[in-house]
């Protein structure tokens, strides 16, 4: 919750975000989270709280539900030919998952980690299309509209984030993996 | 020698206050409690659990695998965790442990599966209920954690439900564990504890989550049910039906602000405790039903049932009412 204040994601006045990062500071030294990464301390607590699920807040869908993403993979082929995929996994329960990943995707600040993860997605669909030459995964954001939008017609639109082309070489199969 | 005596009455005063506290406060975390809420528990993770590994079945491998067989490589998430607390159980601990042993990852991933989909079991029935519980828990971390970019808010409350039943005073009358071992139920006292403390957790987790959301202005206007329902993949209603009911989002979002705020309140007042855990329940069924998150609403509705379900419709029975049950029950045992 301090967060969401702190980032002025609420409707509380500005004033009051500059007492919420306090708080939230407050907050991570007593959880020993401004000690060095390899604090002992620091290490004990972090897994104690993940192992006891009270790592996290609890303001799911607060105080807004986020923007969706969509990640879609453009293959081309040797003979031109071009195709579109999404990612996507077998059963319903893992597919809600796809939810957070691209969430994690969207929010990761380090581009080298969101390249080696799109990397990865990329190399999972390309195992099912070993033909494509290249990959294209192209990340974006979806924009809803709102009810009264919806009203009068208006669908979803697709706001472009980042792009990033892959190749896979079908032999030897190991140099290729991510 | 007035103001001595004054004096001396205040300290005795202030020391009755401290001790009434006291003797105040230990009846709210120590109350008598049946073993209820604990069989509760125990059967909703376990069924919550043979769900998840069910649901999960087909996807699995590409969940948890590494090295080209999953989606996102396993030991890249499990690098990224383990900048946290190198101390995190990983799946990868059991994939060394197994490959020491000539066992492939694949094996291993399948074990795990199939040791969660056994512990699961066993919990429904109450079989060796403390290590299952145990291994339960223990089990779900790792594959928490080693698919950590692909966990939500289900994950986190098995979780916290898993570490609850993993420390509480087995075993529950209606577990086969105290028909295979005749074990004693524990004192009620500790029972009660347990289940204090339990409810306090989700009275923090309501009123937080509630709070927070006051704090957003969709919530007031409908907007965010709107977003909430027509949000993929949760977008299980027809837009158009939606639309329809766009008069009623805004009633329905403040209703919720109300029932998750206010939940520490009302949860709490004898007179208003059902009403509240119904509405609490129907407000999960619905989003179960309305945007897909079954396994969600079903933990949560796990633990609201455990925490504040036993007694609510029918009166715990007395210290003397069990205690004759008890005893009944020994002799009913003995051979």
């Amino acid at each position: 919750m301090l967060w969401a204040v702190a980032n002025d994601y609420t409707l509380l006045p500005r004033s009051v975000d500059r007492w919420a990062d306090k708080a939230e500071d407050i907050t991570h030294a007593a959880l020993g989270e401004k000690l060095p990464t390899s604090n002992l301390l620091r290490q004990i607590v972090a897994a104690y709280l993940q192992v006891a699920g009270i790592d996290k807040g609890y303001g799911y869908f607060a105080p807004g539900v986020p923007n969706s993403y969509k990640l879609v993979f453009e293959l081309r082929y040797a003979d031109g030919r071009v195709e579109y995929e999404l990612p996507s996994l077998s059963g319903k329960a893992a597919g809600v998952r796809m939810v957070t990943l691209l969430d994690h995707i969207a929010q990761t600040q380090y581009d080298p980690l969101r390249e080696v993860i799109l990397k990865m997605l990329a190399y999972s669909v390309w195992q099912e299309h070993p033909d494509a030459v290249t990959i294209r995964a192209v990340f974006g954001q979806i924009e809803e509209p709102t009810a009264a939008q919806a009203l009068q017609g208006q669908s979803e639109s697709y706001q472009f984030l980042y792009a990033y082309d892959f190749s896979f070489a079908r032999q030897p199969a190991n140099s290729a993996k991510p | 020698m007035t103001s001595v005596l004054h004096g001396n009455r205040l300290i005795q005063r202030s020391h009755n206050w401290i001790s009434g506290f006291q003797e105040r406060l230990k009846l709210f975390l120590f109350p008598s409690a049946s073993d209820s809420w604990l069989a509760v528990l125990r059967i909703g993770l376990g069924f919550q659990l043979m769900l998840y590994c069910l649901s999960l079945r087909k996807d699995w491998i590409q969940l948890f695998g590494a090295n080209g067989t999953g989606l996102i490589n396993r030991e890249l998430i499990e690098a990224v965790v383990k900048l946290d607390s190198s101390f995190l159980p990983t799946l990868g601990w059991l994939v060394t442990l197994g490959n020491k042993i000539g066992l492939s990852e694949q094996t291993v991933l399948w074990g795990t599966w199939a040791s969660l989909l056994c512990a699961s079991g066993f919990l429904l029935l109450g079989v060796l209920c403390r290590c299952s519980a145990v291994v339960a828990w223990f089990l779900y971390v790792c594959a928490v954690n080693s698919g950590n970019l692909l966990a939500y808010g289900v994950d986190n409350f098995t979780i916290i439900g898993l570490f609850y039943l993993m420390l509480a005073p087995f075993p529950d009358r209606y577990a086969l564990d105290r028909k295979f071992w005749r074990s004693p139920i524990r004192d009620r006292r500790l029972h009660g504890f347990f289940r204090r403390v339990l409810q306090l957790h989700l009275s923090v987790i309501y009123f937080f989550g509630g709070l927070t959301k006051c704090l957003g202005a969709g919530w007031w206007t409908g907007e965010n049910m709107w977003r909430a329902l027509t949000h993929a993949p949760f977008n299980i209603l027809p837009q158009h039906l939606i639309i329809s009911w766009r008069a009623v989002l805004p009633i329905l979002g403040i209703a919720i602000l109300v029932l998750e705020t206010g939940y520490p309140v009302f949860i709490w007042l004898k007179k208003t405790r059902l009403v509240w855990l119904i509405a609490i329940v129907c407000m999960h069924i619905a989003i179960g039903l309305t945007m897909g998150l079954y396994l969600f609403a079903l933990i949560m509705i796990i633990l609201n049932l455990a925490a504040f379900g036993p007694g609510l419709l029918r009166p715990e029975k007395t210290r003397t009412e069990l205690a004759v049950a008890e005893l009944e029950q020994a002799n009913s045992l003995r051979p």
